[in-house]
């Protein structure tokens, strides 16, 4: 190889020698092509009178573009705006909020926002007498942020009058959707059962029918219910 | 040695960038056109806006409007829940005639719960206030816990079912 390419090399330069006004473009072009293809490198390089004719060629080509300017600029004009359009098109189709939020269409993360503020709002409204320190167990894990001091004065009454009117609160979450969900922020809507006995009172026994909306956050990685919106109730 | 500058090449470089930049446009435009998640998500929020329209259009009568009322809930229902308006229609006049109530209603909030996009089928939570106001007693306000089942129809998204929730009680000693 080496010897090949020594050889074109001197072929080059002697034929370099012999036409001065060698199109720089042909030199160029023999350049890398001679490593490979020494043979059909040498033909141009050997005949500096074809040379000339592409260079005299060159020039009449040189001419001969310039109409084409206008249609290349036109080209590329219309690629352009074809190229914006296409752009602006697939954002405005994907920034959306309907698609930045993933409530049903991220059905893994749904489904586990939604277990586990079912599970969070049955433990933490729901109150046993005999074992009350469950219900502040079940607040310390499900609840964060602002939903801390929301319980408390939503299950005020019920504590204090717990133990003396031996109360047994049960919430039962019955339906549940995911309004909103974001990254680790999800926002839901809440149906829940709530049965209240008082064993002082033989057994008394009432229902009542809740609905309320939750906002969830995610927090190393556990969801966990950092506010809580009864509807101004 | 570098290549020439000409004004043709650099036209012809802008132009094949623009190409490459055209086809990458389009590309991107077709797949956010067909991407699946994006068509639900819009499916989605359909839904909920007509379940939770629907559901205040239903909940809404004034017995001095009567016919434009019961208008906009035939409007508003499909399927099974129409044919139980149109059913129940003549009966539920002479009532609200009779009883001079006004009914209106707040949608608080809403969910969607289910979606079947391919069947057209969905079903909706809307918590509404209901203020009812009648001639002989005083307005008063109720919570409401309304479940809707929606079906796609060729004017959009229409309520086909709309219950209220039940009250189950867990020790089965309630309401």
């Amino acid at each position: 190889m080496s010897t090949t390419r020594h050889l074109v090399n001197r072929q080059r330069r002697l034929a370099a020698a012999q036409s001065v006004k060698e199109a720089p473009a042909r030199t160029k072009r023999g350049e890398p092509e001679g490593d490979r293809k020494p043979d059909r490198d040498r033909k141009p390089d050997r005949k500096p009178d074809r040379d000339r004719k592409p260079a005299a060629k060159g020039t009449r080509t040189r001419t001969r573009p310039l109409p084409w300017l206008p249609i290349l600029a036109a080209l590329t004009i219309l690629l352009g705006g074809t190229a914006a359009w296409g752009f602006a098109k697939a954002s405005s189709l994907r920034d959306t909020s309907s698609t930045s939020n993933t409530a049903l269409t991220d059905n893994a993360r749904t489904s586990e926002v939604k277990g586990t503020v079912t599970k969070a709002v049955d433990a933490v409204f729901s109150y046993d007498h005999t074992k009350p320190e469950q219900t502040d167990t079940a607040a310390r894990t499900y609840l964060t942020g602002k939903a801390v001091a929301q319980h408390r004065e939503l299950l005020a009454q019920v504590k204090s009058q717990g133990k003396k009117q031996k109360l047994v609160l049960s919430t039962t979450v019955t339906y549940l959707g995911v309004q909103r969900l974001q990254g680790d922020r999800a926002q839901l809507l809440v149906y829940a059962d709530q049965t209240n006995t008082s064993t002082v009172k033989d057994g008394d026994t009432s229902s009542s029918a809740a609905m309320f909306s939750v906002s969830a956050k995610r927090q190393a990685g556990a969801w966990k219910i950092a506010s809580i919106n009864t509807f101004d109730r | 040695m570098p290549r020439a500058i000409t004004p043709t090449r650099t036209a012809l470089a802008l132009t094949a960038a623009a190409a490459t930049a055209a086809i990458w446009g389009g590309t991107s435009w077709y797949a956010a056109a067909n991407d699946d998640s994006a068509a639900f998500a819009k499916s989605r929020d359909e839904v909920l806006a007509a379940g939770e329209q629907g559901v205040q259009n239903l909940q809404t009568l004034d017995y001095r409007d009567i016919d434009d009322g019961l208008a906009t809930w035939e409007s508003s229902a499909t399927g099974d829940l129409l044919t139980e308006l149109k059913g129940g229609r003549a009966d539920f006049e002479k009532q609200v005639k009779s009883a001079k109530s006004v009914t209106t209603a707040k949608v608080l909030s809403g969910a969607v719960t289910e979606l079947d996009d391919r069947a057209g089928k969905a079903s909706v939570m809307v918590a509404v206030r209901i203020t009812v106001d009648t001639a002989k007693e005083k307005p008063g306000s109720k919570e409401s816990r309304i479940l809707g089942e929606l079906t796609r129809t060729d004017d959009g998204w229409k309520l086909s079912a709309l219950s209220e929730a039940p009250v189950e009680s867990a020790t089965g000693a309630g309401q």
